[in-house]
C-alpha cells in the first residue's frame, strides 16, 4: 500500500469517528480490515435514527470519483455537522447497513484502485 | 438524433456553448484582423489585468476562448471523463479567463508539469483533472518570462517553458494541502495555492529588479455583444433544464440548501436539470448585479460571469452568492478608497462568490461580512502575489475564509448539533 492510500485511510477513520461522536454515540467501535483488494471500515453503534441512516445512504451510495479524491482528500475528517459526509462519499465504493433493534453496523468498502499503478 | 441529444445532455450542453462562442469569433472584423489580434494575444505578457478584448479585439478573443475550451473538451473526451460539477466549472473557468490571461501558448507547459507529476506518483493523469482544469490560472508566469522580461526568445522560451512545467509539477500536492487552510470554504482553492507560488515568483523577480505590474487598459466596446451572449447562454441552460426535467423546480430547493463547501458536485448530488437551472440563474443574477451597479462588461468582467456560471455546478447557488456579493458592493460604497470604477473592484464583485460556502453554511449576514472583508483584502493580495496568479480573488478569499471559519465553527457548533439531533 502506498503512503497516500495510508493517509486517506487514516483520514476516513477520523471522519467516521467524528460522525459517530457528532451523533452523540458514547459507545461505538470502529474496525478496519485491510487487504490488497480493499479496505473495509466497520462501525458498530447504538441504532442510528432512520433519518440519519437515510442521509448516510444518500451521501455514500454514489459513484466514487478519483479526481475528487486526489483534490479533496485532505478535507476528510473535518466535518462540522452530522450530515456532512459528501467528501468521504467520493472515496467509498460500497456501503452495507445492518440494523437490529438496538444497534447499527455500517460497513464502508473502499477498493484499492492504486494497487496496479503504485509501488508496494 | 437520440445519440446527439444524449451526448449534449451528458456533456451539460457544453458543445453548444462552444459553437456559440466560436461562431462569435467571426461576427466582427475581417479574418486577417482576427489572425493579427490572435498573434497579439499569444505574444502578450498576460499578467493581471490584460484584457484580450483590448489587446486582440473581439474576434481574436472569442477565437482564443473557444479554441481553448475546445481543446479541453477534447481532452476530457479522450480521457473518457464524465462531465461532473468540477469538470464543468473547470471548463467555464478556463473559458472565462481566456478573456484575460490564458492562451494556448502559456497553458501547455503547466499541463505537462501535472502530467509528469501524475507519472511520478504512478497515478492516472485523469485523476488530477480538477487541478489540470484550474491550473492555468498561473499561466502568465510563462508568458511573462518569454515576452515580458526583454530576454531574447532563445532564452525566454526555454526558461518560461521550464518554469511552467515546474509549476504544474508542484501544484497538485500544494492545492490538495491548501484546502486545509480554509477548510474548503474558498471555492477557488487552486487560486489560493497558485497565489502562494506567484508570491514566490514575484519575490524572485523583484529581487532582480524586474517590473511585472504590466496590466493594461480594458475594453468596454463590446459590452452589448457580451451582454447578449450571457443572456443567450443563461437562457439555453434554463430552457435545457426544463426540457430535461419538467419537475426541475421541485428539485431545485434541495440544491439551494447545500452549503456549497468544497468538494460539492451539484451534478452528482442533485442531477443535471437542477444544476443547469442553477447555472442559468447565476448568469442572469451576475448580469443583474452589473446592471444595478452600472458596470460595463469587458474581458475580466466576462471572465467573472463565466466563472460564476461554471461554479453553478461546483458550490455556488442563488442563495449563497447573493450575501457575499452584497457585502462586496457595500464595501465599495462605504470605502472612500475603493470604488467600482476600478476594474479590480468591479470584477471582485463577481469573484467574491468564491466565499459563497460561508454564506451557505453560516447564513446571510456572515456572508455579507465575508464579502465585505474580501473586497478590502483583494487589492493587498494583488500587491502580495504580483499578478502571475489570475485567480487573485481566490488568493484573497483563502485568507478571508481562514480567518472567519475556525471562529464561526467554534461558536455555531453546539447550535447546529442540537438542530440536527
Amino acid at each position: 500500500m502506498n503512503k497516500l492510500e495510508m493517509r486517506i485511510i487514516s483520514k476516513i477513520i477520523r471522519e467516521l469517528s467524528l460522525f459517530h461522536l457528532l451523533h452523540g454515540h458514547a459507545d461505538f467501535t470502529l474496525r478496519t480490515k485491510i487487504n490488497e483488494e480493499e479496505t473495509a471500515f466497520i462501525t458498530t453503534s447504538e441504532r442510528l435514527k432512520d433519518e440519519a441512516l437515510k442521509t448516510v445512504k444518500e451521501k455514500i451510495e454514489r459513484e466514487r470519483e478519483l479526481e475528487v479524491e486526489t483534490y479533496g482528500w485532505e478535507l476528510i475528517g473535518d466535518i462540522d455537522d452530522k450530515s456532512e459526509l459528501e467528501i468521504v462519499g467520493h472515496l467509498i465504493d460500497e456501503l452495507k447497513i445492518e440494523n437490529t433493534d438496538t444497534q447499527t453496523t455500517l460497513t464502508f468498502i473502499r477498493k484499492n484502485q492504486y494497487k496496479k499503478k503504485t509501488k508496494a | 438524433m437520440n445519440f446527439f441529444r444524449r451526448f449534449l445532455k451528458q456533456k451539460m450542453i457544453t458543445p453548444i456553448i462552444f459553437i456559440l462562442l466560436f461562431s462569435m469569433s467571426f461576427l466582427t472584423g475581417s479574418f486577417s484582423s482576427l489572425v493579427t489580434g490572435y498573434v497579439d494575444i499569444l505574444k502578450s505578457p498576460s499578467v493581471l489585468i490584460s484584457d484580450y478584448l483590448y489587446i486582440g479585439g473581439f474576434g481574436a478573443t472569442m477565437f482564443n476562448v473557444s479554441t481553448i475550451m475546445l481543446i479541453n473538451i477534447i481532452m476530457l473526451n479522450r480521457l473518457k471523463m464524465k462531465m461532473t460539477g468540477p469538470m464543468f466549472a473547470g471548463l467555464f473557468t478556463i473559458a472565462g479567463f481566456s478573456f484575460f490571461g490564458k492562451n494556448i501558448f502559456n497553458t501547455i507547459p503547466i499541463y505537462i508539469g501535472i502530467y509528469l507529476y501524475a507519472n511520478y506518483q504512478r497515478l492516472d493523469f485523469k485523476s488530477f483533472m480538477i487541478v489540470v482544469l484550474f491550473s492555468t490560472g498561473i499561466s502568465p508566469i510563462v508568458s511573462f518570462l518569454i515576452f515580458g522580461t526583454g530576454w531574447p526568445l532563445y532564452i525566454g522560451i526555454p526558461v518560461g517553458f521550464i518554469v511552467g512545467v515546474i509549476t504544474g509539477f508542484v501544484l497538485p500536492a500544494l492545492s490538495a494541502h491548501t484546502t486545509r487552510f480554509h477548510k474548503g470554504y474558498n471555492l477557488y482553492n487552486i487560486g489560493f495555492a497558485m497565489g502562494i507560488m506567484s508570491m514566490v515568483y514575484s519575490a524572485i523577480l523583484r529581487a532582480f529588479d524586474f517590473d511585472f505590474f504590466l496590466g493594461g487598459p480594458t475594453s468596454e466596446v463590446y459590452h452589448n455583444e457580451l451582454f447578449l451572449l450571457t443572456v443567450a447562454m443563461s437562457l439555453i441552460f434554463i430552457i435545457s433544464a426544463f426540457v430535461e426535467d419538467k419537475e426541475v423546480l421541485k428539485k431545485y430547493p434541495k440544491l439551494l440548501n447545500s452549503s456549497g463547501r468544497l468538494v460539492s458536485d451539484f451534478i452528482r448530488d442533485y442531477g443535471r436539470a437542477p444544476t443547469m437551472l442553477n447555472v442559468g440563474l447565476l448568469g442572469l443574477i451576475s448580469l443583474l448585479f452589473l446592471m444595478i451597479l452600472g458596470i460595463e462588461i469587458n474581458g475580466p468582467v466576462m471572465g467573472g460571469i463565466l466563472t460564476v456560471m461554471g461554479f453553478g455546478a461546483f458550490g455556488k447557488h442563488v442563495k449563497n452568492v447573493i450575501p457575499v456579493m452584497t457585502g462586496a458592493v457595500l464595501a465599495t460604497l462605504v470605502s472612500p478608497v475603493y470604488s467600482l470604477d476600478a476594474v479590480g473592484m468591479s470584477i471582485a464583485v463577481l469573484f467574491v462568490t468564491a466565499l459563497a460556502p460561508i454564506a451557505g453554511r453560516f447564513g446571510f449576514f456572515v456572508g455579507v461580512l465575508a464579502g465585505f472583508i474580501h473586497i478590502i483584502i483583494t487589492p493587498l493580495a494583488y500587491e502580495f502575489q504580483g499578478g502571475f496568479d489570475l485567480y487573485n480573488n481566490g488568493f484573497a478569499a483563502g485568507f478571508v475564509a481562514a480567518m472567519l471559519v475556525p471562529f464561526l465553527e467554534a461558536i455555531t457548533k453546539n447550535g447546529k448539533e442540537e438542530e440536527a439531533g
